[in-house]
């Protein structure tokens, strides 16, 4: 696990391209040994945010700061940071120890001590004996081990990682995410990974920073991301869900698809009209006659592990998960126990989303 | 396989401008005025009259190319990193040369050398003495360098154009500097650019004629020069013909110890 001690802290970072603004008053900070992933649709400016960090942008505003000390102007080869880029960007002119030991050739360590420290490397990224091997003869995903071994190998106090597996296939994904979980693990780097597969996120972070139009929606541990999304935005981004709205009768009381539910939110102000989320595997499927709703079965798609269904109630059509299957056509009932109700502030549209372009 | 008809008007053209007129060479080439086999033609060429001709053929191309290259170089590290939607000028000071016929250029540069040229006349104005530049060695390396320059910029800048910017950045990540940016990763693979325009400014500098004659004025006679006269002027295609052929030869072998630099051919090979 992380420690308590604030390794980049980053301070009302804006970032404008020309017209476009991607970035809006960011604050954030990781924390040493912490593995944080910026989790967001593209546009969201999450890969211009790490660029920032990595000193291949600059902030229009805003400072950022590394152990206490202001980094903002030091250029992106005297930071002690490394990055694996989202297509390797490994060197195609060098072979692959070559390409690992670029960092260390420039840092003038003795002959031996490279050898010996990428050597350990191939090892880690299981890629032992492909030290001659030229980086386009390698598969997608080694050429991915190659880039992550090659950042690595500097031992750098944080690895920003630009959607690295995107370009894998789903098999190798999933690997990918236990090994570079692992790796983490092992080795104590604080790693800042970039991503829009919540999946992803959701798998390897400690903490998870949900990004939309520029702006922080949400910054949390995976567990509380998934079961108290904050806003509407990330109920919707992480996992699928049936979002509603709805009318805060009275606390623990909200009015949704023209029913009266119990939930387990307070304070809200009497009758004021929320988002409502529901998880299509906190619904159960009952029986019409104990249900709390009634409905047809409109359509059934099988998912592997479970059936996903959509059920027409009238008033709203819900997304339901479930291990048994009901026909279509069929009437059921739905049942939502209070806990599984996850009431949320409307928030203010924000005026005209700026769609960063994503670099 | 029907594409192969696309070729047919190139393949016709080649049949009859390039091979036709190569087998003619080396008919000539290996035969007497009177048409009987011999490979004495061949002699002439390595004749000790001609030897210090070759030799300074090769040595100004050769510094020509080396010129070419010192300036072509940066400029074309220079021109890869703009934006030319923008920076159009710049392109077109470079490309400019180019779409003039060559011959006009050089006659430009006639008019710059001479005796009564721009030069000496400015030089009077400011009551210098004037200098003897036509008909120099130098300015006929001036008129190739001027010539040839743009051949060896484009293929360095297309191919400078292609790298990554990714590849820098990752550089720079693993701390280089810009000047081992520079060392370790753009010269590198910039290499099948240098290699095209190697290529693309040796050949033409090597055989020229017209810039010698024109800016040497008698005093500097190259390779090319030879051959021209033995087809014009001594009216002798035999010996004219071995003599190209064993400057083709020569010119073929050079290049192709250069494209081992390039084994993939990236810089878009020539043969």
């Amino acid at each position: 696990m992380y420690d308590e001690q604030r390794l980049i802290e980053i301070l009302g970072v804006s970032k404008r391209f020309g017209d476009a603004q991607v970035l809006h008053n960011i604050d954030l900070y990781i924390r040493k040994r912490e593995f944080v992933t910026l989790l967001g649709p593209s546009g969201c400016g999450k890969t211009t945010m790490l660029r920032i960090i990595g000193g291949f942008e600059m902030p229009s505003e805003g400072k950022v700061f590394f152990e206490g000390k202001d980094i903002t102007d030091v250029p992106p080869y005297r930071r002690r940071v490394n990055t694996v880029f989202q297509k390797y960007a490994l060197f195609t002119h060098l072979d692959v120890f070559d390409n690992i030991a670029f960092g260390l050739k420039l840092r003038k360590l003795p002959k031996a001590e490279i050898e010996k420290r990428v050597k350990r490397m191939l090892k880690l990224v299981k890629m032992e004996g492909y030290e001659k091997r030229a980086v386009e003869s390698l598969s997608g995903g080694q050429q991915q081990r190659i880039a992550i071994a090659r950042a690595l190998v500097n031992e750098p106090e944080v690895l920003l990682l630009d959607e690295p597996l995107g370009a894998l296939d789903l098999k190798l994904r999933k690997e990918m995410e236990l090994e570079l979980k692992s790796m983490q693990q092992e080795l104590g780097i604080t790693f800042l990974y970039v991503t829009h597969d919540q999946e992803e996120a959701l798998t390897m972070s400690d903490t998870i920073v949900v990004m939309n139009g520029g702006r922080i929606q949400q910054i949390g541990d995976p567990k509380r991301i998934y079961d108290e999304p904050k806003n509407a935005f990330v109920a919707d981004f992480i996992g699928q869900s049936n979002l509603l709205t709805g009318v805060m009768l009275e606390d623990g009381t909200v009015m949704m698809a023209g029913k009266a539910f119990e939930c387990v939110d307070e304070g809200f102000g009497t009758n004021e009209v929320v988002d409502v989320v529901v998880r299509p595997e906190d619904i159960m499927v009952v029986g019409t006659d104990v249900g709390m709703l009634e409905g047809i079965v409109e359509s059934v798609l099988f998912k592997g592990v479970h059936y996903e269904m959509i059920v027409s109630t009238g008033e709203a059509r819900w997304k339901v998960h479930s291990t048994s299957m009901q026909p279509s056509g069929s009437q059921v009932g739905l049942t939502i126990v209070p806990y599984n109700i996850h009431i949320m502030r409307r928030e203010p549209a924000p005026a005209a989303q700026e769609e960063g372009e994503e670099m | 396989m029907k594409r192969r008809l696309y070729a047919t008007p190139y393949a016709m053209w080649m049949l009859i401008f390039t091979v036709v007129p190569l087998l003619f060479v080396v008919y000539f080439a290996f035969t007497t005025k009177s048409g009987e086999f011999t490979a004495a033609n061949f002699g002439k060429f390595f004749r000790p009259g001609n030897l210090p001709v070759v030799f300074d053929s090769f040595r100004l191309a050769f510094l020509c190319t080396v010129i070419c290259l010192l300036i072509g170089y940066p400029a074309a590290y220079f021109l890869s990193g703009r934006d030319f939607s923008r920076g159009q000028a710049l392109v077109v000071l470079i490309l400019l040369p180019m779409w003039m016929n060559f011959l006009l250029r050089t006659y430009a540069m006639m008019t710059l050398l001479e005796k009564n040229g721009v030069v000496n006349t400015l030089l009077l104005k400011l009551g210098l003495p004037p200098q003897n530049l036509i008909g120099t060695e130098a300015a006929v390396l001036l008129g190739m360098v001027y010539n040839f320059l743009p051949f060896m910029i484009l293929p360095i800048y297309t191919v400078m154009k292609k790298i990554d910017r990714r590849v820098i950045e990752a550089a720079e990540d693993l701390g280089a500097p810009p000047m081992k940016v520079f060392s370790r990763v753009v010269v590198p693979l910039s290499v099948p650019g240098i290699v095209s325009g190697i290529t693309m400014v040796f050949m033409p500098a090597v055989t020229t004629f017209a810039i010698s004659r024109m800016l040497g004025s008698g005093m500097i006679y190259l390779i090319g020069d030879t051959i021209e006269d033995y087809f014009i002027n001594f009216n002798n295609r035999n010996v004219g013909s071995a003599l190209s052929l064993t400057l083709m030869v020569l010119i073929v072998a050079s290049i192709g110890l250069l494209r081992k630099a390039d084994p993939r051919g990236e810089g878009g090979a020539l043969w």
